[in-house]
């Protein structure tokens, strides 16, 4: 089913060898990886039902074309089962979405990473982690397609760092950052859904990403208690003046306690929104925003992001714990927005 | 022995070549692109300056990419062509 698979072969002694030959050859991001042999590149297209030349997107401004052959070889590298695949590419078609816009999170000095959150059922039939340590290790399904996507974007279009990929700083979340949403334990629809899709179909939502910054508070049994932390912590957050998409992911404490208030997700979209705008005067003073601070610009306010819907929300992480997080996005809308693809079963 | 396969892109070479060089820029019409970077535009214009200044350039033209991170687009590229003879574009922070 397959076809033919046309990359050039290398030969190798073995298995050992193999994996140093991939380092040697600069295809790895620094751990070892599982040698791609054609038998374990056939069994990840098997999976997919795809014939090896198929275009699962391309990268116009890289001038290439993103071939099932070529994700399935990288998937292989990156530890990947071969049931994952549907997932991998997915979010291989994300990256090429020209509203994803390749271009930017692939090559900016601002490191964003590759953000793939994961819903519906394939999430807990591939035991892709909701819970406990969510951006931690010790799921191979989160640590391996985070990884084969930022391998097909290092192998395949060519965004390796110092190169094309000019990320000053980067975070460890492009190794990979992929998480699901606890959809069991949340009161509200999930992303997917709230994006267009049924809740029995599954999805990953893809949005280009700073690290996650971690809050606490345990001291309000209230949703705008919570949110209010939340507020002040990202009121000044994501580099000059914010990001234009942010994702927050509630805990199963902060999330029990929104719950039992009846918080929609709306809502908490609509009081993020409010609660974290900024003056011209203090974006001013502490050189954010050019010019000199004007009368008047202690009152006027500039919203972190455009709108409540630039606020994604989800319920994940561990259940104990008066932890939540929020994450970034980057770049502006014109350069790269979240998008939501269909994980095809 | 082990046989593995290349995972990096293999797409056949394309061949590019540089616009032909003007022999003088006396009485050109300048393109200056700004990337929408901070201050980008203000170090354009001061190159145009000098093009003028010392150079002989004919005039400046200024345009405005949408965003730093995406190709200028096929439609300013149109009009660039259509009115200036030279151009000078630049990335960075």
């Amino acid at each position: 089913m397959p076809g033919t698979l046309t990359s050039k072969r290398h030969v190798v002694a073995d298995d050992a060898d193999a994996v140093e030959f991939c380092h040697a050859q600069g295809w790895t991001d620094g751990l070892p990886v599982i040698p791609p042999t054609p038998d374990r590149v056939r069994a990840m297209l098997e999976a997919v039902r795809l014939d090896a030349q198929h275009a699962v997107t391309s990268i116009a401004h890289r001038a290439v074309t993103l071939t099932a052959e070529k994700v399935a070889i990288n998937a292989v590298l990156a530890g990947c089962k071969p049931e994952y695949m549907p997932v991998v590419l997915a979010a291989i078609e994300g990256i090429g979405d020209p509203a994803w816009g390749y271009h930017g999170p692939g090559t900016s000095t601002g490191g964003a990473a590759v953000l793939i959150v994961v819903n519906g059922p394939v999430a807990r039939d591939l035991d892709i982690n909701a819970g406990d340590n969510l951006f931690g290790p010790g799921w191979r399904a989160n640590a391996t397609i985070g990884r084969a996507v930022r391998l097909v974007m290092r192998n395949v279009c060519g965004s390796r760092p110092g190169t094309l990929d000019r990320a000053t700083l980067g975070h460890p979340g492009r190794l990979s950052y992929v998480i699901a949403e606890n959809e069991g334990d949340s009161p509200w629809p999930p992303l997917h859904v709230e994006r267009g899709f049924r809740p029995d179909q599954s999805a990953v939502t893809i949005m280009a990403a700073e690290a996650p910054h971690q809050f606490y508070n345990q001291l309000s049994n209230t949703a705008e208690g919570i949110l209010t932390t939340l507020c002040d912590d990202m009121r000044i957050s994501g580099n000059v003046v914010g990001q234009p998409e942010y994702l927050v992911i509630l805990a199963g404490e902060h999330t029990r306690t929104m719950a039992q208030e009846g918080w929609t997700k709306a809502q908490i979209r609509q009081f993020i929104f409010d609660h974290t705008h900024n003056s011209l005067a203090h974006l001013k003073q502490t050189h954010r925003l050019a010019g000199a601070v004007q009368p008047g610009d202690e009152a006027r306010l500039r919203p972190l992001v455009e709108s409540p819907d630039d606020v994604l929300v989800i319920a994940a992480g561990g259940a104990a714990g008066a932890f939540s997080a929020y994450i970034p996005g980057w770049g502006s809308k014109r350069s790269s927005r979240a998008v939501t693809k269909e994980v095809r079963p | 022995m082990t046989e593995l396969l290349d995972p990096t892109a293999e797409g056949a070479p394309q061949a590019l070549s540089y616009a032909p060089r003007v022999a003088s820029l006396t009485g050109k019409r300048l393109a200056l692109v700004d990337n929408t970077k901070f201050n980008s535009d203000r170090l354009l214009q001061k190159i145009g300056d000098i093009l003028r200044s010392q150079h002989g350039v004919g005039e400046t033209h200024l345009w405005r990419k949408q965003t730093a991170s995406v190709p200028i687009d096929e439609a300013t590229i149109a009009e660039i062509r259509k009115t200036c003879d030279v151009m000078i574009a630049g990335i960075g922070d």
